[in-house]
């Protein structure tokens, strides 16, 4: 099971040193989710909440205090687990001396990939950067540099895609964009595992979600089951020409038709009540503070 | 980490030691023979001295240049050149320097690498 | 190795568009300059005063070659998040350090190469004999520039630009000092000076101006062994830079 699991965390735990060194500050506790083959699972939590730190444990770039941390059934930072992936950081940037495409080039090489100029280019066109091929990046907006670091995640069609807020600072325009080639890569067969504070774009795009709260698990569950978090139905009835509506338990659901019906109401509709993601991440993240 | 540190701080200062009792840091003039100590001190100045003179004079060679006692410095290059005397002592602390620092950076590559894989 | 290959080549790239390395290359015309310009004074004749001034002056050039290109490299690449990216998944650390000190010391032997070609121009329009082991003092000075190359990128991964400059140029200062005058500078504990001193490379062994301003022959077999000690630490140094770069967290 864990060897065909994408990514699996279990009871990841780190702690940083405080600046003199005889405190340390818990930044991840006991955390323990996994990624499933072929799935997009979204990776909320507040500012600080440990989402940047849980990635660069899966890409070996920080050392776990305790627990165990399998990345398509590797070690993170091994060899095995860098030639299956791709990552988009937060606030990209490549050495800006390059053009996108030396930059492409190169890691294309390091990689080991044969990968010829046409196809470089039409990577780089498929990112929206088609045009500023032999552009050096240090004449790059934000934008652009996303752009850049997306294709250089994209490199070689990696199995598994670790996004760090790809979308941030992105104009809505740009962010379709890219929510459209997350999900070309998806139905490619990649995995994603994407953090964003864009809920709307998470609610959009990722099967299952995560959210994480000082460092720790809040909650978890496909997208459905979270948003479904109030188990009630809202009824609309016309009673008398006037509109009503009410939330209504389910168990309490069938009595209160009848009873509406048998009063002369009209019912008009009955629908199951979802929360929004923003709705159930402030629930979720707050409830954590106390 | 701080336990690689240690060790290998631990076996330096050990090794150190060990060669510091057995003078196997040293300077050609401390382990010079006698008979070869101021051989060559054609022009007579020691290598504390200052070195203010004109290399043009009294005390250089037929090539036109001045020697200093066996072991002692020149401008910060130990004078060993014309010593024939003195090549198996500084090629054999060349070589055992070599050969020590070889075997070290293969110890500590194998140590830091195999820390690494097991720490995660 | 194609890793470690690709990003020297990445090196190269970014080096030679910064504007440090073209900086310290006027540097070098100018110097070299001076150099030709410096007249024989009738002192020892034979080119000698410009061969030693020339070869001391590639030493030092080395030096601040080595601290300029090498010791903002990491700190830089961690604080503009260059080194995330490519760490997470085209290179290991190991071959993230080995590419970029290959790249550097690219620059840095093509730099030592150049003076040295100049050193010779020089000699050879001023009509002075040419020195018979001048392409075994700079082979020697193309080891110790990449030694310090090494001991920078050492640094560079637990200290910070301003503090390596001074940390190399002490170390440059103290490895070129003989047993007994290092001791010297603490007489009370010669067992402790002699300890250190014995941990400390002896670079003096890279410095053969002297014979060679000289016209003295130096053995073949002393240059291709201080050489190979030469290699042998900046692979001492390049294991320990490994060895911090492996144990960091990078945040």
């Amino acid at each position: 099971m864990a060897a065909s699991l994408p990514i699996l965390v279990e009871e990841l735990s780190k702690s940083y040193p405080s600046r003199m060194g005889l405190r340390r500050f818990p930044a991840l506790k006991n955390l323990s989710f996994h990624l499933e083959a072929g799935e997009i699972l979204g990776f909320l939590g507040p500012n600080g909440a440990g989402k940047t730190t849980t990635m660069k444990c899966l890409l070996g770039l920080l050392k776990p205090t305790s627990g165990g941390i399998s990345v398509m059934g590797h070690r993170p930072g091994s060899s095995g687990a860098r030639a299956c992936l791709g990552y988009v950081p937060e606030n990209p940037d490549y050495d800006d001396s390059l053009t996108p495409l030396e930059l492409l080039r190169l890691l294309a090489a390091m990689r080991g990939f044969d990968s010829g100029e046409r196809v470089l280019k039409a990577l780089l066109a498929r990112v929206g950067l088609a045009g500023w091929e032999q552009t050096r990046m240090k004449r790059f907006s934000k934008g652009m540099k996303q752009r850049a670091a997306l294709a250089a995640a994209l490199l070689g069609s990696p199995s598994l895609l670790i996004m760090d807020e790809p979308t941030g600072g992105l104009d809505p325009a740009a962010r379709k964009e890219f929510r459209d080639i997350m999900l070309e890569e998806n139905s490619r067969g990649a995995s994603i595992l994407l953090s964003s504070h864009i809920l709307s774009e998470v609610e959009t795009i990722c099967s299952r979600a995560v959210i994480l709260a000082r460092g720790r698990l809040v909650r978890e569950g496909s997208m459905s089951s979270l948003l479904s978090i109030e188990d009630t139905y809202r009824i609309r009835a016309s009673c008398s020409g006037s509109l009503v509506e009410e939330d209504i338990p389910t168990g309490e659901l069938q009595s209160r038709i009848d009873s509406l019906r048998a009063s002369g109401c009209e019912i008009v509709e009955v629908a199951r009540n979802y929360a929004t993601l923003e709705e159930v991440f402030l629930a979720a993240t707050g409830s954590d503070s106390g | 980490m701080t336990k690689t540190w240690f060790v290998f701080i631990l076996a330096a200062a050990a090794a150190a030691s060990v060669s510091c009792a057995r003078k196997a840091d040293f300077d050609i003039a401390e382990i010079a023979p006698a008979e070869h100590l101021g051989e060559a001190d054609i022009h007579g100045h020691s290598g504390e001295e200052a070195h203010g003179h004109d290399h043009g004079a009294a005390g250089e060679t037929e090539t036109g240049m001045h020697i200093h006692p066996a072991g002692s410095r020149n401008h910060g290059t130990q004078w060993f050149f014309n010593q024939p005397w003195a090549a198996p002592f500084v090629w054999g602390k060349m070589l055992r320097d070599t050969l020590v620092l070889a075997a070290l950076s293969v110890t500590l590559a194998v140590s830091s690498s195999r820390r690494r894989s097991r720490r995660r | 190795m194609r890793g470690i290959y690709y990003f020297a080549v990445m090196t190269l790239y970014s080096l030679f568009r910064r504007r440090t390395v073209w900086g310290v290359a006027i540097l070098t015309a100018l110097a070299l300059a001076g150099i030709a310009s410096i007249p024989a004074y009738g002192l020892s004749g034979g080119g000698r005063f410009t061969v030693d001034t020339g070869l001391t002056s590639i030493e030092i050039g080395s030096l601040v070659l080595a601290i300029a290109l090498a010791s903002g490299i990491f700190p830089r690449d961690r604080e503009t998040r260059i080194a995330f990216p490519i760490l997470a998944a085209p290179l290991s650390r190991t071959q993230y350090l080995l590419g970029r000190y290959m790249g550097t010391a690219l620059v840095q032997t093509g730099f030592i190469a150049v003076w040295g070609a100049g050193l010779v121009a020089i000699i050879a329009l001023k009509g002075y004999p040419m020195p018979s082991d001048m392409a075994g003092a700079l082979l020697l000075l193309g080891v110790e520039g990449c030694f310090l190359l090494a001991v920078v990128f050492f640094f560079s991964f637990w200290t910070s630009p301003p503090l390596n400059a001074p940390l190399t140029i002490l170390l440059f200062i103290l490895s070129q000092m003989s047993v007994r005058d290092f001791t010297g500078l603490m007489p009370g504990a010669e067992g402790l000076m002699r300890i250190l001193r014995l941990l400390l490379p002896h670079m003096d062994s890279f410095h053969i101006k002297d014979p060679v301003a000289h016209g003295f022959d130096v053995s073949p077999v002393y240059i291709l062994l201080a050489a190979l000690y030469g290699l042998a630490y900046t692979a001492f140094m390049l294991s320990l830079a490994r060895s911090v770069l492996l144990s960091r967290d990078l945040r």
